[in-house]
């Protein structure tokens, strides 16, 4: 399966939290634990994404700076 | 409007709340949110979000109007024409409002803030758009900390949506039991396994809903471990992208197709319009509500003369074609909303009052019930009495359709049980209505058995 990796991984991280535990939390510890690893995965691909979305930008600026060129030739 | 008093809807939250005050509405901000409340002045954010309509404008008001001695301002907050609440949205103003809690959450850290709460209550329609009502939802982001809010959000937005997409449209109706959202364990067993292949559904409702369970008896440290604002982003990135690809096709529902199946002539049609528009103008009511509206046809009759109605419609198919059509359109006046008349919204929460009753938001200028007595009294065996004594509850003027037993779709709704109904009549149905209103004019609908009245309440 396409996310068996990220499930086995983020599982796995679940289950070592509590050897670090050592103070009382409501019942939001679950909500807390799970986003410290989301935002560290999802943050991992939101650069990646900012990034080609710079690479994109780039290449476009290229090609319609040409574009613009042929036009005023 | 209320005497004096404190608004049940904002008790929750020490930072301040709403009250009446000389039949005003005014916001309190407590000291202990003063800083916050300036951070939001001072770093920009309020600008950038009241001058794109995201958040209800204010005014700061004289201090002297506080309710307790804990005051730091007082806000007198644009005044919000009529609360609905997300058991009555359709799937996309679910969406829409979702979609805004989080662009304004990405605004938030831009400017150094962040959402303390957010939750679907938070989001009103004003002028047909999704805006963010709460000023005090709004306090210093300290980068690192992750977003205390991250969980309502889950719970309001991102499982119904979701519950709603791939299960069943009605299943916003949870609301009405949830106060504070769906639960992520609910919404995780009720959810088709096929949803775990989807990386936002995977990530924030099955494996979340698993991770509350797992922690939910575990003592645990937040220690060092720190969200960077990177990171905190692409979590907020990754919601926005997952709930952008939900989505719901109005499938065929017994109501959405209802003007295709009718017994009017298009001359009937359009002469009923015509009789409409014109009780509408010689009322010039400010507020209507329409009953029973479908898709919004007679609604727009009066919206499109400055009247701010309100389109309400059992079915979320026409609910849902309705939002969209006035989406497409940008009208700013038609409201159109989910409501069972024979169970309508009740007041919930705390006390039965932090959501307030649907007969508490009224009454209405005027209530339009256009081919809707057939339906509560013969379909639903509500008798002729009750339905007079409720539309006076919620209506000064009333522009009501009789349709007889001689009708076609009342033939319909017969045809398949026994008529107990000996006092469904027209001579019935007018001494009812005349215990409660003045029947102030009664004309037949061209070419069909069915009579238009208008009536206001004694």
């Amino acid at each position: 399966m396409k996310y068996k990796n990220l499930i086995l991984t983020i599982l796995m991280l679940v289950i070592i939290f509590p050897s670090i535990a050592y103070a009382y939390l409501d019942a939001g510890t679950g909500s807390y634990i799970l986003q410290l690893i989301l935002a560290a995965f999802f943050g991992g691909l939101f650069a990646i994404k900012l990034f080609w979305n710079k690479i994109k930008n780039i290449f476009r600026n290229i090609f319609s700076g040409k574009k613009d060129n042929n036009i005023e030739n | 409007m209320k005497t004096d008093c404190t608004i049940q809807s904002s008790f929750r939250d020490p930072s301040g709340f709403l009250f009446y005050k000389n039949k005003q509405i005014y916001r309190q901000v407590n000291t202990c949110y003063k800083d916050d409340y300036d951070l939001l002045i001072t770093s920009g954010l309020y600008k950038s979000l009241s001058d794109s309509k995201l958040l209800i404008p204010h005014l700061e008001a004289d201090i002297k109007l506080a309710m307790t001695d804990a005051a730091y301002k007082v806000l007198k907050p644009e005044l919000i024409p009529f609360i609905s609440y997300p058991y009555e949205w359709c799937f996309s103003q679910l969406k829409d409002a979702a979609l805004t809690t989080l662009e304004i959450q990405k605004r938030a850290v831009d400017h150094g803030m962040i959402l303390k709460d957010s939750t679907a209550y938070n989001i009103q329609f004003v002028n047909g758009k999704p805006t963010f009502i709460d000023t005090l939802s709004f306090e210093k982001y300290n980068e690192g900390e992750p977003w205390v809010a991250y969980r309502q959000f889950c719970q309001h937005f991102l499982a119904p949506l979701s519950l709603m997409s791939y299960k069943n449209i009605s299943l916003n109706q949870l609301f009405k039991i949830y106060i504070d959202g769906i639960p992520l364990d609910l919404a995780s067993a009720l959810l088709p396994l096929r949803t775990r292949l989807r990386i936002s559904l995977l990530s924030h409702i099955h494996l979340h809903a698993k991770s509350q369970q797992y922690f939910s008896n575990k003592v645990v440290d937040h220690g060092d471990r720190k969200i960077n604002r990177l990171s905190l982003l692409g979590l907020i990135d990754n919601l926005e992208t997952g709930i952008r690809k939900l989505k719901w096709k109005g499938r065929n529902t017994e109501w959405a197709d209802y003007y295709d199946d009718t017994n009017y002539s298009t001359g009937s049609f359009d002469h009923k319009k015509e009789i409409v528009s014109e009780f509408v103008s010689k009322n010039k009511p400010q507020v209507v509500w329409d009953l029973g509206a479908n898709i919004g046809t007679f609604s727009r009759i009066s919206s499109s003369k400055g009247i701010r109605t309100m389109s309400f419609d059992i079915d979320p198919a026409c609910v849902e074609n309705n939002y969209l059509e006035c989406s497409r359109n940008n009208e700013t006046n038609i409201l159109p909303l989910l409501l069972d008349l024979t169970n309508p919204s009740p007041g919930i929460g705390w006390d039965h009052s932090e959501r307030m009753s649907f007969v508490e938001r009224g009454p209405a200028d005027m209530v339009i019930a256009l081919a809707l007595i057939h339906h509560l009294a013969i379909s639903n065996n509500v008798p002729l009495d009750k339905i007079a004594d409720f539309f006076s509850k919620i209506s000064e003027w009333l522009i009501i359709e009789f349709v007889p037993k001689s009708d076609s779709q009342v033939r319909r709704l017969l045809s398949s049980r026994k008529d107990i109904f000996p006092d469904y009549t027209q001579s019935h149905f007018e001494h009812h209505f005349r215990s409660c209103f003045n029947i102030i004019t009664a004309t037949n609908i061209k070419d069909s058995e069915r009579t238009l009245y208008l009536m206001k309440k004694k």
